[in-house]
């Protein structure tokens, strides 16, 4: 039928169109279901200033570590100063020396630094 | 993003842009799918509410499911058009369970159709083709209008429709030849007669 067509045709040409108040309807669903971007800022903590010892207890790993480190450095010294006669005795044995006044701990080094 | 450099980009990537934030992208896709819409409804109920009704819940939808939206899966049109047809199709049930159970109270007339088309005599052909469009069985009006009116091809109508091509050339075959029949006593009507008369 050619007169369908032509209706067909007519009601192409004549289609609903959305009114304004539609389109703003729909434009405002947009607004408010639209995802929110995600923001990449930066994480910043703030960290209040702290005092030499608990820095330094700090960079050690904590309290028992410094007090570790600083009783083997007081021990070290009392060594150092006293030399007790059987710690001597000891050193004595190990090194072949007599007074611990210079020990080398990398004897085959010298081969290499000796100049010719 | 400009609006300029969004016309030439696809309805999913827009749909993209839009669940990344960009507002212009929602805009160019309401201009580009809203008049569809709307005049697809519009020839299904044959009602300018209910057609904005549910041009309106399409788009609602479409923004919801943007963020899960998976780009090469269909066409963002295909998918609107499919949700307003089941849309319009349950509108369209609701309304013969309305009027089935306003019927039962009372007598119930003799060949709703034809005596709706009767009534038509003064009406125009737009409202005449709708009256008949009115009358055909849902899914042959659903091909009918997707194919003829809103100018789909045949391998889309099937995808809206979930039914094979065939069944849509068969079902628009159909939909024309009762439509002819509904409208071939209209002519007179219609002022076709009168026409082919003074050429």
């Amino acid at each position: 039928m050619d007169d369908l067509d032509d209706l067909f045709a007519q009601a192409r040409a004549g289609a609903m169109q959305p009114s304004d108040d539609l389109t703003r309807r729909v434009l405002a669903d947009a607004e408010r279901l639209q995802p929110k971007p995600t923001a990449f800022a930066p994480r910043v903590t703030v960290r209040q200033s702290e005092g030499f010892w608990a820095g330094l207890s700090r960079f050690f790993g904590g309290g028992f570590s410094l007090a570790g480190i600083g009783s083997a450095a007081v021990l070290g010294l009392f060594f150092g100063f006293v030399q007790p006669s059987a710690l001597m005795s000891m050193t004595t044995g190990m090194t072949g020396a007599d007074t611990l006044d210079t020990l080398e701990l990398m004897p085959g080094v010298d081969a290499l630094l000796t100049e010719e | 993003m400009p609006r300029d450099s969004l016309a030439e980009i696809a309805d999913d990537t827009l749909l993209v842009l839009y669940a990344n934030g960009d507002r212009d992208a929602a805009r160019l896709l309401t201009h580009r799918l809203l008049p569809r819409l709307v005049s697809f409804a519009g020839r299904m109920l044959g009602d300018r509410a209910e057609a904005e009704d549910v041009a309106q819940d399409v788009m609602l939808r479409l923004w919801q499911m943007a963020p899960d939206w998976r780009q090469g899966d269909a066409k963002v049109s295909t998918w609107a058009y499919r949700v307003a047809s089941n849309l319009c199709t349950d509108r369209l049930r609701a309304r013969v369970r309305r009027r089935t159970s306003a019927l039962d109270e009372v007598a119930e007339p003799e060949d709703g159709a034809a005596s709706a088309l009767a009534g038509l005599i003064e009406a125009d052909r737009m409202a005449a083709l709708e009256a008949a469009l009115a009358q055909l069985p849902e899914r042959q009006r659903e091909a009918v209008v997707l194919r003829h009116l809103e100018g789909l091809t045949n391998p889309e109508i099937a995808e809206i429709l979930q039914i094979g091509v065939e069944a849509v050339e068969s079902l628009t075959a159909r939909g024309k030849r009762a439509l002819s029949a509904a409208l071939s006593g209209q002519r007179a009507a219609l002022g076709y007669e009168e026409a082919e008369a003074n050429g």
